[in-house]
């Protein structure tokens, strides 16, 4: 249980015509984690080359990235499994690859193909349009503006009025920037023309290729964008038909041909000889029977099958979780700190215990961790993804645990329930008329404290058996004690504490009579084992040294545990007095119309103020309890870095097995 | 001479009104202890929390290790509320 998934290394030998029935079958138990062979890397392998994909490798990927580019420009999302009876009718998938797909294909390439010719018609027009725009007031054919080889012609902006003193001939127009002019002058006057042009910041337009008036011809091109447009519509209504008709088909045959690719290249990570190969790989010691039958069955016996042990070879291997049902969703928070590694104690199952708990500590308030519960199971219909639905599954079990802590310190959205705090009392003088006495707030400290010493201790512990588990040699004697030093160093100045000061909820041992220079027992006690504990991680790594106060901080960084809750206690308080109390009872005294808008406004300001504390308390409570597990308990024997379990083969969604 | 006499009066403090103001300076004084951790924290998380999301963009597997470097100075404004509560209660 807090362990990951057993894992067995196995190797596979057999003669290259054994290649493809192997793959086969390892495909089809999506069991077999393939360790991947690298050219020169170990002795044992000289001589061995990397495999040649399948002799279909080539035109299956070719097959697969047509596919793949009909399915991308149809936008086809396989967000969705495929029913029983729509994976019957793949059956016969590979015939319908053979002979449907490819015509199916054709017709979408080619409406994909038009409707890209089309776009680009339009975007010709469209061109066209705006190089026809300035001159839309211009009242003669565009022809004759052109053609002329004693005349120049210039058209184009200017920012000022121009005066000529030569012969001309000359069109304006105003537009919103610029004032459009056409000159027509003789080549001789050419040279001042350009001159009086230049100096009223004349700006060149092209005269446009065309015939008629300007007019005539953006009606005539605006008309061609309708039809053409109309057509594009068309197109696209075809394409949306075959996409909902055929959806299925492609998903599905998206999914064989991947399966082809893969397996056809799968021998890339194989190590072969000339007539022979070898893999490599990992297999759940639960399945190996299973996946040693499939593999003979196979092959009618003609492979090698072997199972390889040895502890140097369990540190590379990969890590599949190993959890009751309850710790699954937590999986979901390791990964995101980091895989344990397969020789490591996964924390998994004591996190998804820890978590929830601290979350009710924070956020204990009945209404709080119902609205909670209400999103975390509301949501899940509409949450789409593994991670997102383990996450609520999280938050769930978290509210859930906030609800159980909102019974035990009475509190239902600041207000208190009808019974006094079972635990510690939480509640806030706000507003002047909280029942019973304040928070006890040194109660809950040291509550607090002393959840961080045990958990502090557990993670040391779980540290001593890591490093009895992973470490060989000297370096192991010296890591358990200095693990086991630490211990010794926090329980040592706890004995200190308690020889010298008596704390509630904590053992009193003041009352003992000195021994030596006024110290009893326990100061006595205490100093032993700090220094002891000090020396036993010196010999491990004497810099560890400077990491003692971390010792007090760890500890003492517990305290966010009642911290974080009291201020999500006081603001919900406030939101009700501020609602409540100065709102809306002043009004209900003597009711009026004024007053039921200013009652509503109240309400208004009750929902808001306590939607913006769920929010809170959730984003508090959630990081600040998977912080102390992050920071506090992992640091203390925690080191992660596994390798995912990812075996060959996929979760078939729209094919049967 | 009389405006004297009043200011006197007025200076002259009962039981209550010390008590009063020790609780407004316990106030006052957890108010500093938990805002200034609170700005120290947040200066030394600045730097950090800027790299940490660097990091972050360019190697998602860092996440969890940088998001324990970030939180390490949040000791500081523990501290300083552990404090502040100690004093208030």
């Amino acid at each position: 249980m807090l362990t990951p998934e057993g894992m067995t290394r196995v190797l596979i030998a057999a003669t290259k015509s054994q290649m493809e029935p192997v793959i086969r079958e390892m495909y089809r138990q999506h069991l077999f984690h393939i360790e991947e062979f690298v050219e020169k890397d170990r002795i044992e392998y000289e001589g061995y080359r990397i495999g040649t994909p399948l002799p279909q490798a080539n035109e299956t990927s070719r097959e697969l990235l047509r596919l793949r580019g009909i399915t991308n420009a149809f936008m086809i999302r396989d967000d969705q499994e495929a029913s029983q009876s729509e994976r019957q009718k793949n059956a016969h998938l590979k015939e319908v690859v053979e002979k449907e797909l490819p015509i199916l294909e054709q017709e979408v390439e080619e409406l994909l193909g038009r409707r890209s010719r089309l776009d680009t018609q339009v975007k010709e027009y469209e061109q066209k349009i705006s190089g026809l725009q300035p001159f839309r007031d211009v009242p003669f054919d565009l022809e004759l503006l052109r053609g002329y080889k004693t005349f120049s012609v210039f058209s184009g902006y200017i920012l000022r009025d121009i005066s000529l003193d030569i012969p001309h001939e000359m069109f304006t127009s105003d537009t919103k920037k610029a004032k459009f002019v056409i000159l027509i002058v003789s080549n001789q006057h050419r040279g001042s023309a350009e001159q009086a042009l230049l100096d009223a910041q004349f700006q060149a337009v092209p005269i446009p290729e065309e015939n008629g008036l300007a007019k005539d011809r953006i009606g005539f091109y605006e008309s061609q964008i309708l039809a053409v447009k109309g057509e594009l519509e068309d197109i696209n209504r075809r394409l949306e038909d075959l996409k909902k008709e055929h959806k299925n088909l492609f998903l599905a045959c998206n999914e064989l041909l991947t399966a082809d690719v893969e397996m056809a290249e799968a021998p890339l990570r194989f190590a072969t000889t000339g007539e022979t190969f070898i893999v490599e790989g990992w297999v759940p010691t639960a399945e190996l029977e299973k996946f040693r039958q499939g593999i003979h069955y196979a092959t009618g016996g003609k492979v090698y099958v072997y199972e390889l042990e040895g502890s140097e070879i369990e540190d590379i291997a990969p890590t599949e979780y190993h959890n009751v049902g309850f710790a699954k969703p937590t999986e979901m928070l390791m990964d995101v700190y980091s895989r344990p590694r397969y020789t490591e104690i996964d924390p998994t199952l004591l996190v998804s215990i820890i978590f929830p708990i601290f979350f009710g500590i924070i956020l204990g308030d009945v209404g709080y961790g119902a609205i909670l519960l209400a999103l975390s199971i509301g949501l899940q219909r509409f949450m789409k993804g593994d991670d997102g639905t383990r996450l609520l599954k999280v938050l769930r079990n978290a509210s859930i645990s906030s609800i159980v802590f909102g019974i035990l310190f009475s509190e239902f959205f600041g207000f208190s329930l009808p019974w006094s705090p079972i635990l510690f009392s939480r509640h806030l003088n706000i507003g002047g008329h909280a029942a019973g006495h304040g928070p006890e707030v040194t109660s809950l400290m040291i509550m607090a404290i002393w959840i961080g010493i045990l958990q502090i201790t557990l993670g040391r512990v779980l540290g001593i058996i890591n490093h009895a588990r992973q470490d060989h040699g000297s370096h192991r004697v010296k890591a358990v004690m200095a693990n086991l030093g630490w211990i010794m160093v926090l329980w040592g100045i706890l004995l200190m504490l308690w020889a010298s000061f008596t704390m509630p909820f904590m053992p009193d041992f003041t009352g003992l009579p000195p021994i030596v220079m006024g110290l009893n027992l326990s100061s006595i006690l205490g100093i032993v084992l700090i220094l002891l504990g000090v020396i036993f991680i010196i010999r491990d790594s004497a810099l560890e040294i400077v990491e003692l106060p971390t010792i007090l901080s760890h500890v003492l960084s517990y305290a966010r545990l009642v911290g974080v809750g009291l201020s999500s206690v006081a603001i919900a308080m406030v939101v009700n007095f501020i609602a409540i109390g100065l709102i809306i009872e002043p009004q209900l005294e003597s009711l009026s119309a004024v007053g039921v808008i200013i009652i509503i406004v109240g309400a208004l300001v009750f929902v808001i103020g306590h939607l913006l504390n769920t929010i809170l308390g959730m984003l508090g409570g959630g990081l600040q309890s998977i912080r102390l597990q992050y920071v506090e308990f992992f640091t203390k024997f925690y080191k992660g870095g596994g390798k995912k379990y990812t075996p060959f083969g996929m979760k078939k969604r729209f094919m049967e097995d | 001479m009389a405006d004297a006499a009043t200011a006197v009066a007025a200076t002259e403090m009962t039981v209550e009104m010390v008590k009063a103001s020790q609780l407004g300076m316990k106030a006052l004084g957890a108010g500093i202890a938990v805002g200034l951790t609170g700005i120290g924290t947040g200066l030394a998380e600045m730097a950090i929390g800027s790299a940490a999301v660097g990091a972050t963009a360019e190697n998602k597997d860092v996440f969890g290790l940088v998001l324990l470097l970030t939180v390490i100075p949040e000791t500081i404004v523990i501290f300083g509320l552990v404090v502040g509560l100690l004093l208030l209660f």
